[in-house]
């Protein structure tokens, strides 16, 4: 029989990935557990260790390509060649619509052949028939036009697979014209819910359908001018953690309504505590940093004021209040923003905390974070205090409510016991969802916040 | 190859499927060029299938209700029948259709070449015309149509004299005596019925346990209760033949036991194959599965974006109006229309047998093998007043309705003019229709249609005219 290498099961909730490195060719030996492609999810990258061992007869993806759990990304050679034919031709009859994917995947590898020789020794070899290069015995005019053609159907051909994917109409209830109506349309008809008998689908309902759905573009954005009327433009791909967060902060912001609230703290204490102790946690392999001390502070606020430990569930119209603390902090990459998860921060020391923030900041900005390095967040720190800036509102990242931004502090006079003083002033802001919390207890989470960070123990007394 | 007089069009076969698509596409604004052997369009269909074969169960049919007539006080004779005439009758409907095709090419200025084509590259083919002359053209794009014909059995090879294929037993060169059909599908059945009608002594021979299998065995009932043939035998094989001076010995060898018999012809009937061999594919740069059907998307288009197939090459049913169909959305993609696509809820079948049977949707069997959550609501024409006043009480309506949604799944109809009935139908699955759109919708009285209404208030709990007991 031959083996087969699938994509597995990546992470929790990730179907799709994107190929981001092939790490083996053609005619390799692998080994079991060698890995042999990395993929790119939606926020992690990961190596795909091979299932089994063997020779590799196959590759059947490429770079870039986006593939789903499951896809055989690898095809490896065994001793018994007949059985594996017999398999093969088992599976075809098993599964047409697996045949049809994969015949698709075959005209773009053809119209692609001349890109990738490599593709097409691929599709000579799936074939019984091996194929001539198409274009081999026609003249070049005729080659381009073929190609042009061939382009341009490409294009209608991957979204029509894309429609016999989702809408063999079978299970629709809408009349043969209505069925075209809304292919004419560019509809897809299984999205659309009836207004007739039975939720049967109208005309008016395909129109009406259409009609909302085109003046905003798939995204839901409005559509874009021709930037290069006014001068040179340059487009990039978008890559997927871009793409993440696009999607994620605009669901916040439209979800939930931002209350923003802003706070300034004396940290000259803290400044001092991470001078007198930072030797030792660079012992332990981590650098005491501000982020550290403050998730400490904020993990203990969080037991405090626990409707900032929650979330809000509209449907059933209920707070669900959680009693774990775990808290996301926020790490620029060269990709992205990214959000690893500090999971039980509040059992946690500051020593502790700061080794662990080191380590999986390292790993965010080596895109090395797995899935449950970023799921289960109560709430977030960001802190951009790095970099500068006055006060900036961060944007509660949903399902959480709220999210604690840290800007640069500054020296500034204070005026203590009838005299100014030079002391180091750190400005916070809160955003929180408004559904949820009051300004009262916003500004009452703000001012615990200031008061532990500048007397911690005054703060822990109660 | 000469470039310039390069082909926009080429439909390979003119069957229902082949001048469909070609005179559509012509109707569109394409110029089409259509490759047939025959003189004129119309293929197996027209030639040696649907149509000589329906003039021939009309006379069957005219016969039987003049013999069941002698019942109810109206007593014929015994009919007597001038074969010559008959076959010259049923001549001249072929006739009359296909050159009636052959004006409406023209009409549309198809370009007709008499001949067989085989490819001989991605754009260029060859036509054998009859006399065996040759002749190459290139083409932008091509719908393949070549339909599907008759296959044999190892064991009985089609002499064309004794042994018989469809397209023999339609030329009606005789009459004969004794005749084994092999095969219960609807063709052994069709032209089994024909030859019982005209006076033959029919036995049919089946290898599954009945009729028309993977039909639902209640209407196959309603057939078998005419006892049109003289002989059945099921889950039999045809293990000899010895062809005789006087006729053709058969061995046929059943669950038990192996008995020898004698007809005067054998009419093989077990199937049809698809005709993608000897068409160039391998020059064309595509090649056909192991059954030799020619895999198409839904816009039947084949993985070379220039070459189309449709009708029996594509697949099952092959059915004229499947093929028809598909030469139809064929066309339609070729000018471009975004909406055109092989979309069909339903395939309607029909036995025209006496009496005829049709099915369309949902099968009983289907429904449950798929577990759905389906109610089979039936009415026995027994109830229909229309079906008492024709001697008609055997038949049967039924619907296979969503149990949730009161959508129409499917149905079948048993009994005269099934064929004409089951179209309804067809319809509602299409439109999407519930069981009270159907009952709700007056149906003419008295008419066989009434049944179908009457179904659908069985759904509701009770029809006007039957009471379940």
């Amino acid at each position: 029989m031959a083996k087969e290498i699938k994509i597995p099961q990546i992470s929790e909730g990730v179907d799709t990935a994107v190929i981001s490195e092939i790490l083996v060719s053609e005619g390799d030996k692998i080994e079991e557990d060698q890995s042999v492609i990395s993929v790119e999810t939606d926020k992690a990258t990961a190596e795909v260790p091979a299932t089994s061992g063997g020779t590799i007869k196959e590759i059947k993806v490429s770079e870039g390509d986006e593939v789903n759990v499951g896809d055989v990304i690898i095809i490896l050679e065994d001793d018994d060649e007949d059985s594996e034919e017999k398999e093969e031709e088992e599976t075809d009859k098993e599964t047409i619509s697996e045949k049809k994917k994969e015949d698709s995947e075959k005209d773009e590898e053809e119209s692609d052949s001349e890109e990738n020789k490599k593709d097409e020794s691929k599709s000579k070899e799936k074939d019984e028939e091996p194929e001539e290069d198409e274009d081999e015995d026609e003249d070049a005019d005729e080659d381009e036009k073929d190609r042009d053609e061939k382009k341009k159907s490409k294009d209608t051909k991957s979204k029509k697979d894309k429609d016999t994917d989702e809408a063999p109409s079978k299970d629709v209830y809408a009349s043969p014209g209505v069925r075209r109506l809304a292919r004419e349309l560019g509809v897809n008809i299984k999205e659309i819910s009836g207004s007739g008998e039975s939720g049967r689908i109208t005309e008016k309902d395909v129109k009406e359908y259409q009609e909302g759905g085109s003046k905003k573009s798939s995204s839901g954005q409005a559509k874009l001018p021709d930037f290069s009327k006014w001068g040179a433009v340059e487009t990039k791909p978008l890559n997927s953690i871009k793409k993440t967060t696009a999607k994620n902060v605009l669901a916040s912001w439209q979800s939930i309504p931002h209350v923003f609230q802003f706070g300034e703290a004396d940290i000259s204490g803290v400044e001092t505590y991470i001078e007198d102790h930072n030797e030792k946690v660079e012992k332990a392999g981590g650098k005491l940093t501000f982020t550290a001390i403050l998730t400490k502070i904020v993990a203990t606020a969080l037991h405090k004021f626990p409707t900032f430990n929650a979330s809000i569930d509209m449907d059933k119209e209920e707070m669900i209040l959680k009693k774990y603390v775990h808290i996301n902090i926020a790490v620029a990459t060269e990709d992205g923003l990214l959000v690893p998860v500090i999971k039980n921060a509040d059992q946690k020391s500051i020593k502790d905390l700061s080794v662990e923030i080191s380590e999986i900041a390292e790993k965010a900005r080596e895109q090395k974070l797995s899935k449950e390095d970023m799921e289960g967040g109560n709430f977030s720190i960001s802190n951009l205090g790095g970099i500068g800036g006055t006060n900036f509102t961060p944007i509660v990242y949903h399902p959480q409510v709220a999210i604690l931004g840290i800007s640069r502090a500054t020296t500034k006079p204070v005026y203590i016991d009838g005299k100014f003083e030079p002391r180091s002033i750190l400005p916070l802001s809160l955003s929180y969802d408004h559904r949820l919390i009051d300004g009262a207890d916003g500004a009452g989470f703000m001012n615990w916040l200031v008061k532990a960070l500048e007397d911690p123990y005054e703060a822990l007394l109660g | 190859m000469a470039k310039k007089d390069k082909k926009e069009l080429v439909v390979i076969g003119a069957g229902p499927g082949g001048y469909a698509a070609a005179f559509h596409a012509a109707d569109l604004g394409i110029k089409v060029t259509l490759i047939d052997p025959e003189v004129n369009p119309g293929g197996v269909c027209l030639y040696r299938g649907c149509i000589p074969s329906k003039a021939l169960l009309h006379l069957s049919k005219t016969k039987e209700e003049a013999m069941q007539a002698s019942k109810w006080g109206m007593k014929f004779e015994e009919p007597k029948i001038d074969i010559k005439k008959v076959a010259g009758w049923k001549e001249k409907v072929v006739k009359k259709l296909t050159e009636g095709l052959g004006q409406l090419s023209k009409a549309r200025n198809v370009e007709y070449i008499q001949g067989k084509a085989k490819f001989t590259g991605k754009h260029e083919l060859e036509v054998t015309d009859n006399k065996g002359k040759i002749s190459g053209l290139s083409f932008e794009k091509v719908i393949i149509a070549t339909g599907s014909s008759a296959v044999g059995l190892p064991e009985l090879e089609i002499d064309h004299e004794k042994i018989w294929d469809a397209t023999d037993a339609l030329e009606l060169k005789e009459i004969p005596k004794k005749m084994l059909v092999v095969g219960g599908g609807y063709i052994g059945l069709e032209l089994g019925s024909v030859y019982a009608a005209l006076g033959t002594k029919v036995s049919i021979a089946e290898m599954t346990p009945g009729f028309l299998p993977g039909t639902d065995r209640d209407l196959v009932k309603v057939f078998e209760k005419n006892e049109a043939f003289k002989n059945v035998f099921f889950e039999t094989k045809v293990e000899k033949v010895k062809i005789t001076k006087k006729g053709v010995k058969v061995s046929l060898k059943g669950k038990k036991e192996e008995q020898s018999k004698k007809f005067d012809c054998v009419l093989v009937a077990v199937g049809r194959k698809p005709n993608t061999q000897n068409l160039g594919l391998k020059e064309l740069g595509i090649s056909a599965d192991e059954k030799g059907f020619l895999k198409v998307d839904d816009k039947r288009r084949t993985k070379l974006d220039h070459v189309f197939a449709i009708g029996d090459i594509t697949g099952e049913p092959m059915l004229a109006h499947k093929a028809s169909y598909e030469g139809r959305i064929a066309a339609e993609v070729i000018v471009g229309k975004k909406g055109a696509s092989y979309d069909p809820k339903v395939i309607p079948a029909i036995v025209f047998t006496n009496p005829e049977l049709a099915w369309c949707g949902l099968t009983e069997e289907e429904a449950k093998e798929k577990n759905k959550n389906v109610k089979v609501v039936k009415f026995p024409w027994s109830a229909s007043g229309r079906a008492a006043a024709i001697g008609e009480n055997t038949g049967l309506t039924k619907l296979l309705i969503d149990e949730e949604t009161e959508v129409i799944l499917g149905g079948a109809v048993a009994g005269k003019n099934a064929g004409s009935l089951i179209p309804e139908i067809a319809l509602a699955i299409e439109m999407g229709s519930t069981a009270s759109d159907l009952s709700l919708t007056i149906h003419p009285h008295p008419t066989l249609s009434e049944t179908i209404m009457e179904s659908a208030e069985l759904f509701y709990g009770g029809a006007t005219h039957y009471k379940k007991a």
